[in-house]
């Protein structure tokens, strides 16, 4: 009866291991399998390289380019991975090194809670402030690369905050008591030791907040402004999550709109399937 | 003190600082906006005026949202945590578990959107399901599936290792062990984990879009009827502009508060059982 119960727990246990697996397959397949028609129309050099994206005849003939979408992507998500470097790094060294045990049970917590707000309320205080700043700053309607870029640094926060003091602390644990007892100062240490010392796990920490940025929709379509242009900081642009988003609801089934938006999907698919395979590999390497 | 010490100081003090200032602030400017219109007709009502949601209140959408987040949850924890289970109990393979850690970091890849592309092509269009709670809820679980697992595996690892080998040396099987040690001892770290992945379905609108969430329906009985949620209930309240701005930022409140008080009860119970388990 025993060994019973064990082996159908077993059973149970590699069937809802393989669901994961197959979860995977299934969203690949979809989306390459709704992708793929548009390459029958649209030259994947021209899809991947051209600048037109004109869904739909009104003036002229129809374009499928979506260039001009990917730079957006990289673009706002680069200038937010800036932003949030130069401050989550920060707190990640005051977490790691200065808070105390108790401190950091509160702080850490704290930090999270920006992970837990949604991107829509931070798409709302962008434009409620962000937004109406840029306004009085003169720039048109005031929805800019920039100020997406701003939304999603915070955005990016917490997960740059948690996954780099989790590394300095360590690095401080194993390196500062050696370094205190020659005599060299705290912050001595921190600033050419433990910062030094951790770079490669901050750099992982940094290519994977990149790959978050480029997969979040919301937020940086309601700040963006959304026009097809080529990313500028104070100037208009659409990211791809973006145009799917905005463009899903209207486009008709099987179109070729219908299809290069899942095409544009597989794009954004891919670029944070090779983000997230290098980073592991990369992990495995230091590990070992 | 050296230039590099004192700079490296101030940088992380006025980091933390600002940091602080961030979170204080969203939070205080939502709750400050929004506590004007918040009332217990807002709360109970449905939305209503010439333009929709500019009066009346968020009741439907409220409760939308908690069935597309139990969807998620209810659909999204169980491979979750057995795939964690597999991953530390079961597999001996060290090439198995690479290819499993590999297809649980692509999964956490996949941008919520294009998880949206998924569930319309394959549920909403293909299996015939149309736009309903359940559409969205698959898209939702599998965005919260790889969050919930690495917080599992983490735990799991976490155990102290003898605790798992007395166990077997007393002859416990696997099934036993798991089920009177593993999750027992791992309790708080689950279901906090359990309840955050919650709180990130409840606050994504990218998968439901157009799979699942409308701009009007009432108070949901089933599953497969589409529902109001309140991401996407707060979205469409700013595209409408200025009028509904009053009610945009209650619901707001409603949302931040959700957000607060579950992380508040993660954190709280995750402790709790977390110190239980360290005194025997």
């Amino acid at each position: 009866m025993r060994r019973w119960k064990n082996r159908i727990f077993s059973g149970v246990i590699l069937a809802m291991t393989i669901l994961t697996v197959l979860i995977l397959a299934f969203v690949i397949y979809f989306i390459v399998k709704e992708a793929l028609p548009t390459f029958q129309e649209v030259k994947l050099t021209d899809f991947l390289f051209g600048q037109r994206w004109m869904p739909i005849a009104y003036t002229g003939e129809v374009s499928f380019g979506i260039f001009n979408f990917i730079m957006a992507t990289l673009y706002v998500s680069f200038v937010a991975l800036v932003i949030a470097v130069f401050v989550g790094l920060g707190a990640a060294v005051f977490l790691s090194c200065v808070a105390s045990e108790r401190m950091r049970g509160i702080l850490y917590p704290f930090v999270d809670l920006l992970a837990g707000i949604p991107s829509v309320i931070y798409g709302f205080i962008g434009l409620a402030i962000l937004v109406k700043y840029f306004i009085r700053l003169g720039i048109p309607t005031g929805s800019c690369v920039l100020a997406a870029g701003i939304l999603l640094a915070v955005m990016l926060l917490p997960f740059l905050v948690s996954s780099c003091s989790e590394t300095m602390l360590k690095v401080k644990e194993a390196y500062l008591p050696a370094a205190e007892a020659m005599g060299i100062s705290k912050w001595y240490a921190i600033a050419t030791i433990v910062l030094p010392a951790s770079w490669k796990n901050i750099l992982m920490s940094m290519i994977l907040a990149i790959g978050r940025a480029m997969g979040e929709t919301m937020a940086v379509m309601m700040v963006m402004g959304n026009a097809n242009l080529f990313p500028r900081l104070l100037g208009k642009s659409e990211s791809i999550a973006s145009v799917i988003a905005l463009e899903m609801g209207t486009a008709v089934v099987d179109s070729t709109h219908y299809h290069a938006l899942y095409a544009a999907g597989m794009v954004l698919m891919i670029l944070l399937f090779v983000i997230n395979l290098v980073i592991m590999f990369l992990r495995e390497k230091i590990i070992d | 003190m050296h230039w590099k010490a004192r700079l490296v100081k101030y940088w992380a003090y006025l980091s933390m600082g600002l940091v602080t200032a961030i979170i204080l602030f969203l939070f205080g400017y939502v709750f400050y906006q929004g506590a004007d219109t918040i009332s217990w007709e807002f709360l109970t009502q449905a939305p209503s005026g010439a333009v929709l949601g500019e009066e009346g209140g968020i009741w439907p959408a409220i409760v939308g949202s908690l069935f597309f987040t139990a969807t998620a949850v209810v659909l999204g924890s169980i491979p979750a945590v057995a795939t964690a289970l597999y991953m530390v109990f079961y597999c001996k393979s060290r090439r198995l578990e690479l290819l499993v850690r590999m297809v649980v970091q692509c999964i956490s890849g996949i941008p919520s959107i294009v998880l949206g592309l998924f569930a319309y092509s394959f549920l909403v269009r293909d299996l015939g399901w149309g736009r309903c709670i359940l559409s969205s809820g698959v898209a939702l679980a599998i965005m919260i599936l790889p969050f919930i697992e690495v917080r599992a595996e983490k735990a799991f690892h976490e155990l102290p290792a003898q605790m798992v080998q007395s166990s077997y040396a007393l002859g416990c099987s696997r099934w036993y062990t798991i089920r009177k040690i593993v999750l027992p001892a791992c309790k708080g770290e689950l279901v906090s984990g359990i309840i955050l992945g919650g709180c990130y379905a409840m606050g994504a609108t990218a998968p439901m879009i157009f799979t699942g969430a409308v701009a009007y329906a009432k108070v949901p009985t089933s599953l497969m009827q589409p529902a109001m949620a309140l991401p996407m209930h707060l979205y469409l309240l700013l595209a409408q502009g200025v009028t509904s701005m009053d009610t945009a930022y209650a619901t707001a409140f409603v949302m931040m508060g959700l957000i607060l008080l579950s992380n508040l009860l993660a954190t709280i119970y995750a402790r709790r059982s977390q110190k239980k388990w360290r005194i025997h």
